[in-house]
């Protein structure tokens, strides 16, 4: 039982991480990022890959995270010449692209057999409970300090002109302020955050393949975004704790009723129930269940 | 070698460029890049599929495609686009994907996840010029042909037609004329989900039919949409036309695997080079 807690509380902190940088990206400067596994991705293979080449995992969380970075650059120099509704398509076209070189370059990532066999964080644990503790610990002192970077990120100059990038671009620029190299260093910082927490699942689940960074993930951390309430640091936890509870409880409903409901079934349903929270909050709840209802 | 893969990009391009067409109508018109009209294509696939089993006629398996489909999108107009009009952008892209998942679930829950096929008699190639030409290929194209006649026919021949032009180019001063816009937007999200229907039926005629075909076809429409010019049906349909020969000539060298990615390549290189695409409005973009 313990196992299975801390098992959740692991990959609901990835979730976090996740959130947190989309809410970045969407919740405060207004970029609609619509390929956010793509960088979650590019930062589990970068790790993972790097880390069997006899690299210290340190160095390889760092690499997860400057390469997922990296990657956002050019998404970055498209993105401020286009409008949003152009960018969603494009960020998810990235992230489809990713998962598609990731299928096809089997000498780096080998392909959909996928890459198992990946060292785990705290190895020198043991397998069992103390080293899942130990890495939950790591990735809660990750979640805290990237929730208070970005809490005191929207308190700061930079913040405040982030969020004038989503309310209103064009003042902005009236008012000497180049949107642009704003807009290229938060997608950055969101997606460094999203290679992290590629880094810690990969580490974690110890096994990759391409089938993991479909783009109904890009959406559970949507989700996750809009549920907790879009442009909090406190909504983003929240959130992503809710997709938590929701991804758990229908695994449970089905081990309750295992023959009642057949897996694929299940993954039907997962769908539709995603596809429609994603539709009843922005049609009736777009603040979130914790947003700022001041704003619509 | 060549020729046949010419011959296959040009069924595909047709079925990309009626998926393209879809998209292009919704994004000129309801200004928004509508994320489930891949998903409407499925629907459409399986309702031919069905009507296909129980008749064995290809043209009600079309008719049948055309209805559900073009019920599928109004559905999705009237429950969630509708409310949403006046809201942000990111608010309709987000319900998009939500219509998009809620479609491909019910349809994985109804059909199962097993890939399907189409039930046609097998035939000899016609030879043609040294080129060997499946019949089939060219009963699609012909039914891809008579689609998009029906299509143009409506939009240029029609009164709403013209009215849905109209909304395109101005939506105020359409209005201001007097032009009903409920009247329009349902002719626009039937017209879409009628094309979008016939791209699903040859789509699964062409390949096998499952819950995930049209989500993977999703950004090869867009690039077409984008590539013809947002607003533009004829652009949307030679753009299709270009890149399904595009995808198919070069399979032999990318590998199958990477035909999206190219999709993917062309739509950015049009962003940044000519955002208005080959026949598009000049409209920001950016």
């Amino acid at each position: 039982m313990e196992a299975y807690l801390v098992a959740i509380a692991i990959i609901g902190a990835i979730y976090v991480l996740l959130t947190l940088g989309l809410t970045l990206q969407y919740g405060l400067t207004g970029l609609v990022n619509f390929g956010h596994v793509g960088f979650f991705a590019i930062g589990a293979y970068a790790s993972a890959i790097v880390s069997m080449q006899g690299v210290p995992l340190v160095a390889s969380f760092a690499f997860a995270a400057l390469l997922a970075a990296l990657a956002a650059w050019p998404i970055g120099l498209v993105a401020l010449r286009l409008r949003d509704d152009y960018f969603a398509v494009v960020t998810l076209g990235f992230g489809e692209t990713v998962r598609l070189a990731i299928t096809s370059e089997k000498w780096l990532t080998n392909g959909v057999q996928g890459i198992p066999g990946i060292p785990r964080t705290f190895a020198g644990l043991g397998v069992g409970l103390p080293g899942a503790l130990a890495t939950l610990a790591a990735i809660t002192l990750v979640c805290v300090a990237a929730a208070l970077a970005l809490r005191r990120i929207t308190r700061s100059p930079f913040g405040r002109v982030i969020e004038a990038i989503r309310d209103n671009e064009e003042a902005l620029k009236a008012l000497g302020k180049d949107p642009a190299r704003f807009k290229i260093q938060v997608l950055a910082l969101g997606a460094a955050l999203a290679g992290i927490a590629g880094a810690f699942y990969a580490h974690y689940i110890t096994y990759l393949s391409p089938d993991q960074f479909i783009p109904l993930v890009t959406f559970y951390v949507w989700m996750a975004m809009i549920m907790g309430g879009v442009g909090r640091v406190s909504g983003a936890v929240v959130g992503a704790l809710l997709l938590m509870l929701f991804l758990e409880g229908t695994r449970f409903l089905r081990d309750i009723a295992p023959d009642a409901i057949s897996g694929v079934a299940m993954a039907s349903l997962r769908l539709g129930a995603v596809g429609l929270a994603l539709i009843l909050f922005t049609l009736f709840r777009p603040q979130g269940l914790v947003g700022d209802y001041t704003r619509r | 070698m060549f020729g046949a893969l010419l011959v296959a990009g040009i069924v595909h391009g047709l079925i990309i460029g009626l998926a393209a067409l879809a998209v292009t109508l919704v994004f000129g018109i309801a200004r928004f890049p509508n994320a489930a009209a891949g998903d409407t294509m499925t629907a459409g696939a399986y309702a031919g599929l069905l009507a296909h089993q129980a008749s064995g006629s290809l043209a009600l398996a079309g008719g049948a495609a055309v209805a559900a489909s073009g019920a599928v999108s109004l559905l999705g107009y009237l429950l969630v686009f509708r409310p949403l009009a006046r809201r942000p952008v990111a608010s309709l892209l987000v319900a998009a994907i939500g219509v998009a998942f809620v479609i491909r679930a019910v349809l994985g829950l109804i059909f199962g996840h097993q890939q399907q096929v189409f039930q046609v008699p097998l035939a000899w190639p016609i030879e043609f010029m040294g080129l060997r030409i499946p019949p089939m290929d060219i009963t699609l194209a012909t039914v891809a042909a008579c689609a998009l006649a029906a299509a143009f026919g409506v939009l240029h021949l029609t009164s709403i037609g013209r009215q849905m032009r109209a909304v395109a180019d101005d939506p105020d001063l359409a209005r201001v004329s007097g032009i009903r816009p409920l009247r329009v937007m349902i002719a626009l999200w039937l017209l879409a989900g009628a094309a979008a229907g016939i791209a699903g039926l040859m789509l699964g005629v062409k390949t096998v039919v499952s819950p995930e075909m049209g989500w993977e076809g999703l950004l090869t429409a867009f690039a077409a949409a984008i590539l013809g010019g947002i607003g533009s049906p004829a652009g949307a349909v030679l753009a299709g036309l270009l890149l399904g020969i595009a995808q198919e000539v070069s399979t032999p060298y990318v590998g199958f695997t990477y035909k999206i990615a190219l999709a993917f390549v062309v739509m950015l290189a049009v962003l940044l080079v000519r955002p208005r695409g080959l026949f598009g409005r000049m409209e920001g973009v950016r």
